[in-house]
């Protein structure tokens, strides 16, 4: 062979794998709505910054029918390329390809990016399609799974790693992506779940479809697995675009900074009506959000689940923050089982990666029920508690209306470590709500009373002016400032700007123990 | 007889109530009895059984609380984010919404209820 034609023979070699499948598998691909794995990575990235790597690796197994059966690119395609100019490392499983089943090599090949993706802190970003593991390689296939998760548990915290599902993922496929830090779904292609349809059915007789099992909505809505849903690929690229613009590549590295052009003194007037006189009506927090952040642009993470507690990222003066905020318009803005559990993960995120976070608090309390305290909800409040406490990033809670008891505490209160305190005029910040504190405190006088009626309301009323205010709390300093609602930017970019050189050290252990 | 002093908004009246037919009337009580240990039941078994007519969509309780007023009619056509009904619970009034639109088949609370959280209140079909 003359180097000429070794040169064409690589070229025939690499044009083989290209096509993946063959034609036939791809049509097939299109016409389930779906994309290629090439065409997906071409979606996702910039243009043409794709590097392949590991293009020619292929499978060494020769059980059943697997001796000499091509499999191009071994059923994953490996490399790195970037998103708005940074370096990003990607897979993606190819579905034409022996279904896109992992066995030893694919695994092999998934390692690989994982180990480089840490090693050079850059995000590490893997678009699932696959039936499974492929069964012919037995526990090698197993083997590999495992592999991918241990690198997965040792990248968390190190870089932000995302998950895209974009096919059937059952099984041990799932667990890769419920170890990452972020998981996307696209409506009506995405599945995930542990045992599809049709175990369930032998097993327990249950008749489920796969979508409503594992599909976009029940993971985004119900059972909290999935951050994000889309409604196709081309949606889904943009939005885990989008989510990178806000993270920094690795642990050690700030958020992308952003001119943005929203001045940090803006106020907004509006700020100061949004409030209804009526303390039990709800008003839209996210758009208290909208009118503090940089260009209204709030980016928010599960927004389909626990809707009580929003959580999200935005910029304030260019500078990436994380929002926490309470929602009282859906149940209250109560803490509940889910609610605590959402917003932990959200508190830990942040903290892993440097990025400050800004509470918005009106929370009335812990939710009571025997439904919340059978499901757990003390160890699931607890992780509030512990994720708060926890975390050593520049920490600003603003309670705008109400801050009861233990939820008071648990969101971001200065004694969990909160480096500034803001209250609007309108918090309420007291141990329980006037009605029930009247009741105890009040007792003698009330059942004294001529008109016992007539003196409970008095005596409620009494309570609500003396407590049901942010100034008892500021007079101890739990409050650093009570300020005027359309202020709440400005504070909080010179808050921001104050808390940038932020050190906060801890006793050195391995790691603590969240109450899981 | 006795004397009550009741309360209605703050102002206070003398109330006299008689009884009548003496304290242990025995056609009262057979009555009485049977009622309550229907109504008990009565309930807990929708409840179980809730979850709506096939092809109907429900609208559920986000969480325990007491109606504190209702906008939807049976027969209405809602669209998905309409609201249904005000739930008081934890001294807050939510807005209780719908999340998928057709016609209001069904409403099975009313105002002044109390309902548990997961307790169907509209069916949508």
């Amino acid at each position: 062979m003359s180097t000429r034609e070794k040169i064409d023979d690589l070229f025939e070699r690499s044009k083989k794998i290209e096509t993946g499948g063959g034609q036939k598998a791809v049509e097939k691909q299109h016409q389930k709505g779906k994309l290629t794995a090439r065409e997906r990575i071409g979606r996702l990235l910039d243009p043409d910054s794709f590097t392949e790597i590991d293009k020619f690796v292929t499978h060494r197994c020769v059980n059943f029918d697997m001796a000499g059966k091509e499999a191009p690119g071994e059923g994953v395609i490996t490399g790195y390329g970037t998103i708005e100019g940074r370096l990003v490392y990607v897979f993606a499983q190819d579905f034409t390809v022996l279904g896109g089943s992992l066995g030893e090599m694919h695994a092999q090949k998934i390692c690989k990016v994982l180990d480089m993706a840490m090693q050079m802190g850059a995000p590490c970003i893997g678009l699932n399609d696959s039936g499974g593991a492929r069964i012919q390689e037995a526990v090698d296939a197993l083997s590999g799974y495992g592999k991918i998760f241990y690198r997965n548990t040792l990248a968390s915290g190190v870089i932000p790693q995302i998950s895209v599902i974009l096919g059937p993922s059952a099984g041990g496929a799932v667990y890769s992506p419920a170890i990452t830090d972020y998981v996307f779904m696209v409506k009506n292609i995405s599945q995930m779940f542990i045992t599809g349809p049709q175990v369930i059915k032998a097993v327990t007789g249950e008749e489920v479809t796969s979508e409503k099992l594992g599909g976009a909505m029940t993971h985004n809505r119900v059972s909290g697995v999935a951050h994000f849903a889309a409604e196709d690929e081309e949606d889904c690229f943009g939005q885990i675009r989008k989510l990178m613009s806000f993270l920094p590549s690795n642990n050690l590295e700030e958020a992308p900074y952003l001119e943005t052009g929203d001045s940090p003194e803006r106020m907004d007037e509006a700020l100061n009506e949004i409030i209804p006189d009526n303390p039990n009506a709800g008003y839209e927090m996210v758009e208290v959000i909208r009118k503090v952040v940089d260009n209204g642009e709030f980016f928010q993470t599960m927004s389909l689940y626990a809707a009580n507690i929003m959580t999200g990222y935005a910029r304030l003066n260019g500078r990436v923050i994380g929002i926490i905020a309470n929602n009282p318009k859906f149940m209250a803005g109560c803490l509940d089982i889910n609610a605590s559990d959402k917003a932990a993960r959200h508190i830990r995120f942040c903290d892993a990666f440097n990025i400050p976070i800004v509470n918005f608090v009106d929370v009335p309390g812990y939710l009571p029920g025997t439904t919340q305290e059978f499901g757990g909800i003390i160890r699931h409040g607890a992780k509030l508690l512990y994720a708060y406490s926890e975390a050593t990033v520049p920490k600003i809670t603003i309670v705008t209306r109400k801050a009861y008891g233990g939820s008071y505490l648990a969101m971001c209160s200065r004694d969990l470590g909160a480096d500034q305190v803001f209250a609007w005029p309108t918090a309420e910040i007291a141990v329980m709500g006037a009605d029930g504190a009247a009741n105890i405190i009040f007792r003698k006088e009330i059942e004294g009373a001529d008109d016992p009626v007539a003196k409970r309301a008095e005596m409620i009323e009494e309570y609500k002016e003396r407590f049901a205010t942010p100034y008892v709390a500021a007079e101890r300093g739990f409050v650093d400032i009570v300020i005027e609602p359309q202020e709440t930017r400005p504070r909080l970019a010179n808050a921001l700007e104050m808390l940038a050189t932020k050190r906060e050290t801890r006793p050195a252990k391995k790691h603590g123990n969240i109450p899981l | 007889m006795k004397k009550f002093q009741i309360t209605v908004n703050g102002k206070s009246y003398e109330v006299e109530v008689e009884e009548i037919g003496g304290g242990s009337a025995p056609a009262a009580r057979p009555a009485a009895a049977p009622a309550p240990a229907q109504a008990a039941p009565a309930p807990a078994a929708p409840k179980a059984a809730a979850p709506a007519p096939a092809g109907a969509s429900v609208v559920t309780a986000p969480m325990p609380g007491k109606i504190l007023s209702i906008k939807a009619k049976v027969g209405q056509q809602v669209n998905d984010g309409d609201m249904l009904l005000t739930l008081e619970a934890m001294k807050m009034e939510n807005e209780i919404f719908a999340e998928s639109a057709g016609t209001v088949k069904e409403i099975r609370v009313s105002e002044g209820s109390t309902v548990d959280s997961d307790e169907v209140l509209v069916v949508i079909g």
